[in-house]
């Protein structure tokens, strides 16, 4: 049995013993146990995806076809990544939480089956096996969304719209692979990929940037993922955000750069615009940074805010992937790295919030800074970290994505990537002030900080985040292998960064003298001047007014009406309009699927449709 | 309106006025002061007596004569006297006038909400004896009743020069470390409250914490808290605490802190 | 040892100049108003008065460490710029590193201001963050602009590069649309009429300073000092050919903020959708165009 194997046991036990015994009390630790088992199988495995990689005694065989499954150094990160979050999902869910959420034991059914189902698409060895595992990350998701009696369920019904085109244009990008090449395997893919006429190539990268870029929520696909993530209920949803949302970029990194070959895509040229297919992706990808961004600005609710920014960060990976030298990959998969942890901090902390207070309604809330001052540390450091500033990890791999932007001359990306940023921290601090800050309500007096088995994985994660920050070598290290498989270039880097001729980075001096220089900030501080005396909030400038708790005295609605005057219109005329018509649509589309999957169980349905797929391709194929 | 002080309101003995001896009081005199502290002190002194920012209360007629006095034709900046926006960054509460009950009022909490060192200048004959609305029953009559005034501006209403003349010989008296009637509230604030009280009626609170600021501070004097303190209490504490009575609060009441 | 000097030295040297390009600020302002303006003390006056103020009023714990995080992340920015006869580390960091270093005070200070739970604060901030998207953005052009020009990112290659051409390879030279499009950016950085939005005296109460007082004041005024020094040497470095010995060096530095201040009298105040179009228009248009030219050489 090789490790690959070990994983898979342990993802299969997981799901067994969940079913048997979810109800007990304790599963929620035995299940966190297990992630965390899996994360330790991961990281011992390094060792060995770092040269080659690991086969899995798991297949079968179609035709003539074998099917099977194996890790490669990129299947290796993403399955860390898997493992990791699953692990802090699992440890947050397991205390009180946890035992708070009606239905528990279908969470954690859930958030196993989507393990597995991760697992089984990272290290696909195939495209065959890859569209198996594609197809099960879907659904599992789906089901993880629409939890019977799950506000989520109109938001996970218009997801499945989308996922299932985009898998119908896998799976014909699939077909006509298999129809020119004769087989699934990636190698004879590449080889004949080259061969082909531009046409064919176009249609190829089309069919597969489309259908995969739906689960990305690129850019013209963007408009489901916010809806479907954010209503998903905490742990979950904090998995589905910092994971399963990239498992999109990770199809596109395999097929697209590893398999076709970014120098395949750079050849291939649009017509009259002068762009090369590389570079029409690097464009969506801008926009993909931008334009969720700044939806996110308008958003009022914390989650939605957090997951339209989960969709614009894709954005920063995506490009920083494609500009394809050793900082640009390294800087995309590091941000997958570093996104994972601080969009998990992140939203945990907000699921701790909504534990408390009932709501995650950025108009309803404020002032919780002295009731929940660790909820308030680790939305901070994520913050830091999805604003990208230094000290945290997410400065670290924006500053190679800029980098490499710079040294490919691609001054105009840059500038999407700046600006998405600025965007970034205008959102954030809404975010934060209005939770944290300000005034609170008389309503939230007696909130209390959440327990430690929520606040503990939390800080973890925020740890994680300012550690890998201040040393991002070790971070690095990860991405290197991951690297090394893609057949990316390679990027020699130190503990504390990376040194180019054109400019050098190095976090631990960063870092260092940022905490420094704060010393010297708080002597000034702490030392000059006489004691401090605390007052209360009501004791504040009103032009002469008396204020007291009746008095509404915060600002926090519409947190941005000068930007919202400028951007609003078009915000309004674009987006909320094309959500309209597409909410229509699925609305009338909706109701002939309905019938079938509210029917009875869906992952009956799951299998089913896979089947007819698989059936469906390889007839196609014959 | 009379607000001649009852009896029990009549003022502390001048002893314990400010720039007094301060009979009692912890903060230390002038002679006791190892040197090092004297040094500190006095250049403290030097710069704040450099360095004012004044938030104006121009609710009554003298609002007019300030522009002057800020712009090129008096430029108070020579000086060093800005004008600022908020109590809390303002050192000097310029009163030009004569203030109603309800601007009383602000002022007060305005007052309370500036951080000491802090001056109070009373612009007018309104300020000192209620001027031409004497008998009016809506106007205070005498503003030292209420905050501690370090200085008065006769006229009605006095000119430029006159303002000048008094924002000089404030910074005079701040040099010499003599402009400390701010103390006088935290010490006698059971006399100025009790004043308060008889105009606004016993149910009268701001939010600030002044006994809580003068034990921090080290301004409690004797005449800290009394029998109007005491009404302050039974009424739940300060405006914020009164209004906030139907639930716990913790974090509207403000902890102390070093 | 030489680095522990560079960090106490640096911070030090940049306030002591903040604090002389203050009071050129305000003599100038007052001179342009026929007044005789402040005496020569007057910024060390106001920030000693300020922390010498005998009661210091908190709203909490983030109020006190905001302060601490606007002085650290402001001295942490005047440790990585490049500045005659010290080494520093510029080198460890470049010019990315550097702007994201400048925003960590920001972010503090907007912390800070957000838990006094005053609704003035919180539009004083919305506002100034609302103004730096718009004054980043033609900002962003004009620096990216000039490391395709230089082609490096680090500071101290900047300076050499200019310096070691003359005047005719200063940035301002080789690409003024660009410098003329970072300096309007600039401007509305150093947050002087016509973009003062977010201090507005007469509509939100100076809005992020409307809860300070004391030494929390102090703090912003030194953070004056901190920001129009880095601002003027940032631009310096980028276009003014960095400084060749210190008196060069602080005329330059002082001849940014001269101009921008020997204007912002004549402006009144734009409406924070005005700042925002405004500066996404003229400047960003300017710079572009600038960009382009420097792409298409
Ligand atoms: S003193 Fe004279 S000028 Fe001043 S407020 Fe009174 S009436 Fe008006």
């Amino acid at each position: 049995m090789s490790e690959l194997d070990f994983l898979f046991a342990f993802a299969a036990v997981l799901i067994a013993g969940v079913m048997c015994c979810g109800r007990d009390g304790r599963a929620g630790w035995a299940a966190m146990a297990v992630y965390g088992a899996m994360l330790v199988a991961v990281m011992a495995a390094a060792g060995k995806v770092a040269g080659g990689s690991i086969p899995s005694a798991l297949g079968f065989s179609v035709l003539g076809h074998k099917i099977g499954w194996r890790m490669d150094g990129l299947g290796w990160f993403f399955s860390m990544l898997t493992a990791g979050a699953a692990f802090f999902a699992s440890w947050y869910a397991a205390g009180e939480w946890g035992r708070a959420q009606p239905g528990m034991k279908t969470q954690h059914l859930l958030l196993a089956l989507n393990v597995a189902a991760m697992l089984l698409l990272v290290n696909a060895g195939d495209l065959l096996s890859l569209f198996i595992g594609w197809e099960l990350v879907s659904w599992a998701a789906f089901a993880m969304m629409a939890q019977k009696g799950g506000p989520a369920q109109p938001a996970a019904m218009r997801y499945m719209i989308y996922a299932l085109a985009g898998a119908m244009a896998v799976l014909a990008g699939i077909m006509i692979v298999h129809a020119v090449t004769g087989s699934f395997a990636y190698k004879d893919f590449a080889a004949a990929f080259g061969a082909m006429s531009s046409g064919m190539k176009w249609l190829l990268a089309g069919l597969f940037a489309a259908g995969f870029g739906v689960k990305m929520a690129l850019m013209p696909f963007h408009l489901w993922q916010a809806a479907a993530y954010s209503e998903t209920p905490g742990a979950s949803s904090a998995f589905l955000n910092a994971v399963s949302a990239r498992m999109g970029l990770f199809a596109l990194i395999l097929v697209l750069v590893k398999v076709m070959g970014l120098s395949a895509l750079a050849g291939l040229h649009v017509p009259l615009i002068g762009l090369s297919a590389k570079g029409l992706l690097m464009w969506i990808a801008a926009f993909t940074m931008v334009i969720p961004t700044f939806i996110a600005l308008m958003q009022t609710d914390a989650r939605m805010l957090l997951t339209w920014h989960g969709i614009g960060q894709g954005g920063y990976m995506l490009l920083g992937v494609l500009v394809g030298t050793g900082l640009g990959t390294a800087g995309g998969l590091l941000h997958v790295f570093n996104y994972a942890t601080y969009q998990m901090a992140l939203f945990l902390a907000v699921t701790a919030v909504i534990h408390r207070t009932g709501t995650s309604d950025l108009d309803r809330l404020g002032g919780l800074i002295t009731r929940m001052p660790w909820t308030y540390v680790t939305l901070l450091m994520g913050i830091i970290g999805l604003a990208g500033l230094p000290p945290m990890n997410g400065f670290v791999s924006k500053w190679m994505i800029y980098r490499s932007l710079l040294d490919s001359g691609s001054a105009f990306l840059l500038i999407f990537a700046f600006v998405g940023t600025l965007g970034t921290i205008l959102s954030v601090y809404k975010l934060i002030h209005n939770i944290f800050l300000g005034r609170l309500r008389p309503q939230h007096e007696g909130v209390r900080e959440a327990p430690w088995s929520m606040v503990a994985p939390m800080l973890a994660l925020g740890g994680i985040g300012f550690v890998t920050g201040w040393f991002p070598g070790l971070a690095l290290n990860l991405t290197d292998i991951a690297q090394a498989a893609m057949g990316a270039p390679e990027l020699p880097h130190g503990l504390g960064g990376v040194a180019t001729a054109r400019g050098s980075l190095n976090m631990i001096w960063v870092v260092s003298i940022l905490l420094v220089a704060i010393g010297f900030g708080a002597i000034v501080f702490y030392f000059l001047g006489n004691r401090r005396y605390e007052v209360n909030q009501l004791n504040n400038y009103a032009g002469g007014h008396f204020l007291s708790p009746q008095v509404p005295y915060q600002f926090s609605h519409e947190f941005y009406p000068g930007l919202a005057r400028v951007i609003g219109p078009w915000y309004r005329g674009s987006i909320v309009r094309a959500e309209q018509g597409i909410g229509t649509l699925l609305d009338v589309s909706g109701d002939l699927w309905r019938g079938i999957y509210h029917l009875a169980w869906t992952p009956l349905y799951l299998l089913a449709a896979t089947v007819i797929a698989l059936g469906w391709a390889i007839m196609g194929g014959m | 309106m009379t607000d001649k002080p009852l009896k029990s309101h009549v003022r502390p003995p001048q002893d314990t006025m400010p720039g007094g001896a301060g009979q009692g009081c912890p903060a230390p005199d002038a002679q006791t002061r190892s040197i090092w502290r004297r040094i500190m002190d006095d250049f403290a002194d030097h710069c704040r007596a450099r360095s004012l920012f004044v938030l104006h209360y121009c609710t009554g007629c003298g609002a007019i004569e300030l522009p002057p006095t800020i712009t090129s034709r008096f430029d108070m900046e020579r000086v060093g006297i800005t004008p600022m926006v908020t109590p809390r960054q303002a050192d000097i509460l310029l009163i030009t006038g004569y203030l109603s009950l309800k601007t009383l009022k602000r002022v007060i909490l305005s007052y309370e909400q500036m951080q000491g060192p802090k001056y109070v200048l009373g612009f007018g004959s309104c300020t000192i004896n209620g001027g031409m609305y004497w008998n009016s029953y809506a106007t205070m009559k005498r503003l030292d009743q209420y905050i501690p005034t370090d200085l008065f501006i006769a006229g009605c209403m006095p000119r430029p020069e006159a303002v000048q003349q008094v924002l000089l010989k404030l910074i005079e008296d701040i040099d010499a470390g003599r402009a400390n009637a701010w103390q006088d509230y935290y010490r006698n604030y059971d006399f100025y409250l009790g004043n308060q009280q008889r105009l606004f009626g016993a149910g009268w609170n701001t939010p600030t914490d002044v006994i809580g600021e003068a034990r921090h501070y080290g301004y409690y004097g004797p005449g800290t808290e009394g029998e109007h303190t005491r009404l302050l209490a039974e009424g739940g504490g300060s405006a914020a605490r009164l209004a906030h009575a139907e639930y716990p609060s913790t974090a509207l009441t403000g902890r102390i802190k070093s | 040892m030489r680095l522990l000097a560079d960090i106490v030295l640096m911070p030090l040297i940049a306030f002591i100049t903040g604090l002389f390009l203050v009071l050129m600020y305000r003599r100038v302002r007052a001179k342009i108003e026929r007044r005789v303006g402040p005496p020569f003390f007057q910024p060390v006056y106001d920030i000693v008065k300020l922390f010498a103020k005998k009661t210091q009023i908190s709203h909490g714990v983030m109020h006190d460490l905001s302060i601490v995080l606007l002085l650290g992340g402001y001295i942490t920015a005047e440790i990585f710029l490049p500045v005659p006869g010290f080494k520093g580390l510029a080198e460890e960091g470049d010019l990315l590193t550097l702007i994201y270093i400048m925003m960590v005070p920001m972010l503090g200070l907007a912390l800070g201001v957000g838990s006094c739970a005053n609704p003035n604060g919180s539009i004083g901030i919305s506002r100034a963050l609302t103004a730096m998207l718009a004054y980043d953005v033609p900002l962003a052009v004009a620096i990216i602009g000039a490391t395709m020009t230089y082609g490096t990112t680090n500071l101290v290659e900047i300076v050499r590069i200019q310096q070691e051409g003359g005047m005719a390879t200063w940035g301002i030279a080789t690409m003024p649309l660009l410098a003329i499009g970072g300096y309007l950016a600039v401007h509305g950085m150093f947050g002087k009429e016509p973009f003062e939005i977010y201090i507005a005296p007469a509509e939100i109460a100076t809005g992020p300073m409307v809860e300070m007082s004391g030494k929390y004041m102090g703090a912003l005024f030194i953070m004056q000092c901190f920001q129009l020094y880095t601002i003027g040497v940032l631009y310096v470095t980028l276009f003014l050919g960095g400084g060749e010995n210190w008196p060069l060096f602080l005329i330059k530095v002082a001849a940014v903020v001269f101009i921008s201040v020997a204007v912002t009298n004549v402006y009144g105040r734009y409406r924070t959708d005005k700042v925002v179009r405004w500066m996404w228009k003229w400047p960003t248009g300017i710079a572009l165009l600038g960009l382009a030219l420097v792409m298409a050489k």
